[in-house]
């Protein structure tokens, strides 16, 4: 076990393994107060009480959609990630013969400040290129740069489906960025499978792109990269590991590590995070819009693709781009946009599982009257993802009410069982 | 935001959701409940806030719509990489999936008589 950015974390990860079949998160029974603060975030239930004493156990890695709420939210930091993929990193960054990509997601840069005394929500974008070069990237590309070309991809195939919709591809379309989302759906709603966007997300985009059109345009053998997807996201570490997301020939994404992880480089590597000047993605895939870094917060995907779709329904100009209408801070909102030359569109956005699930139950019930619908797994969106740095507010000192609280649930649960 | 913020809106749900006795627990400390909810929200808001901050400030971002990002217009020109467009041939190959029926696992996990909670 080795500690970064408090987080425990268990090991390298085993060659070939199928992701369906890991958890991604566990709990450390000897850590585990047997408060359950995880029952509340999980929305699963795939973290469960076992045993005489109550302690908590993710259950079954079919039940789990690897959001990793449930640890940034222990109390107690019981609760480890099975596999980090840091040492790996390191090994290929020493290689002379092997090209470090690099693939930052729009979240990241929000929260990364904070392992180095930034004040939250500090925007250190170039300060982290600027890291990434440091550390021995080769090519410093950008996931925002595919965050425009989700809006893109599935924006087009949103306008698409509003113009034709099928049997294959019906209305609503659900977003799919969201990897603990995704797995959702396919465990829990396989039935709605068809509304969710075929649209890989962002991460998945730039991956097949580095080592097909990135590739070309820098001249490098994609046999040689090694592309590094970082993400607020533990839920990303599967995803990365999808069999089928191999469209380049090769692994589009090699391997995932969190913010956590990527501040814990940082400073392994004894860089003055703080003192380092503003540097710019490398541009090929690299260069990215507003619309791009908004997909960090919960209904930022929603906006972003409404900037498209208004334009292309109406053929005008969006002249305000703001559409504070569709930003959420958690829970679920709803908006009908008026389109010139169209009429409305109606959207829905929400963040937690428990309010994705009322807008599943309205699209299996063909009661849903809207035409596209975000859905994020972590409440707030990636901003507040599994992957980023702790709240330093959530663990439990030596004093502190959340301890008090968390003693006295012990107790009402033991008494409860006597 | 105060020192004694280390409990949070959660904690307060939890005490809610429990019994009497905790509820006594809480009725003397309602200042300190309502500001550590407060405290946690802050974290997500100001991380927010830093997102739509960056979204109108040129100086990080030139453009705030996709189709202008003059690399997105490079990748999908004419004589581009993806030269038949969004959604086109060859970028469903690369840039679109599809996904798998994995309910399986759930119901043996019902089956089992294990309560999930979807």
């Amino acid at each position: 076990m080795q500690d970064m950015e408090k987080v425990m974390m268990k090991g390298s990860a085993p060659k070939n393994i199928d992701p369906t079949k890991f958890s991604f998160v566990q709990v450390d029974a000897a850590k585990c107060q047997a408060c359950g603060t995880c029952d509340d975030v999980c929305k699963t239930g795939a973290i469960q009480a076992v045993g005489k004493d109550e302690k908590r156990k993710v259950l079954d890695p079919a039940a789990c959609v690897n959001c990793g709420q449930c640890l940034v939210n222990c109390p107690y930091g019981a609760i480890y990630e099975e596999i980090s993929f840091v040492d790996e990193v390191f090994k290929a960054l020493k290689d002379p013969n092997t090209v470090v990509v690099s693939m930052p997601a729009p979240a990241v840069r929000y929260a990364l400040g904070e392992a180095f005394g930034l004040p939250a929500g500090t925007h250190v974008g170039g300060k982290m290129h600027a890291a990434l070069r440091k550390l021995g990237f080769k090519l410093v590309w950008d996931n925002e740069f595919t965050a425009d070309v989700t809006i893109m991809e599935e924006g087009t195939e949103l306008l698409n489906r509003v113009k034709k919709p099928s049997h294959g591809a019906p209305l609503p379309q659900f977003t799919s960025c969201c990897p603990g989302w995704v797995k959702f759906v396919e465990a829990f709603y396989p039935e709605l499978i068809p509304n969710l966007s075929s649209a890989k997300s962002p991460i998945g985009m730039l991956g097949a792109l580095a080592k097909t059109y990135g590739a070309k345009q820098t001249k490098t053998d994609p046999a040689k990269m090694f592309t590094v997807s970082i993400m607020p996201c533990i839920a990303k570490k599967y995803e990365g590991l999808r069999p089928e997301l191999a469209a380049s020939g090769y692994r589009d994404t090699d391997v995932t590590i969190t913010t956590r992880e990527l501040a814990y480089m940082i400073k392994k590597a004894g860089i003055d995070f703080k003192s380092l000047k503003d540097e710019a993605a490398d541009p090929i895939l690299g260069e990215a819009t507003g619309a791009a870094t908004i997909f960090a917060t919960s209904g930022g995907v929603m906006e972003a693709a409404l900037r498209l779709a208004y334009e292309v329904l109406s053929g005008d100009k969006l002249k305000d781009v703001d559409l504070k209408g569709v930003r959420a801070h958690e829970g679920i909102k709803t908006a009908s946009v008026d389109v010139p030359k169209f009429g409305k569109v109606n959207v829905a956005v929400a963040s937690g599982l428990d309010n994705a699930k009322k807008l599943c139950d309205e699209v299996k019930a063909g009661k849903s009257p809207h035409h596209f619908i975000e859905i994020m797994t972590c409440p707030g969106g990636c901003v507040n993802g599994g992957g980023q740095i702790l709240n330093p507010s959530v663990l439990v000192g030596d004093s502190g009410c959340r301890k008090v609280f968390a003693e006295i649930n012990k107790r009402l649960a033991m008494k409860a069982q006597a | 935001m105060s020192e004694n913020t280390d409990c949070t809106r959660r904690d307060f749900l939890k005490l809610a959701g429990t019994a009497a006795a905790v509820a006594a627990v809480a009725a003397t400390v309602p200042g300190m409940v309502g500001e550590a909810q407060a405290a946690e929200l802050d974290l997500v808001t100001k991380r927010q806030t830093g997102v739509y901050a960056a979204d109108a400030n040129p100086k990080l971002y030139k453009a705030r719509k996709s189709q202008e990002n003059p690399m997105v217009q490079k990748l999908y020109a004419k004589d581009g990489f993806l030269h038949d467009g969004p959604t086109g041939h060859k970028a469903h190959l690369l840039l679109h999936t599809h996904y798998f029926d994995r309910s399986a696992g759930v119901k043996a996990l019902k089956a089992k008589g294990i309560k999930l909670k979807a």
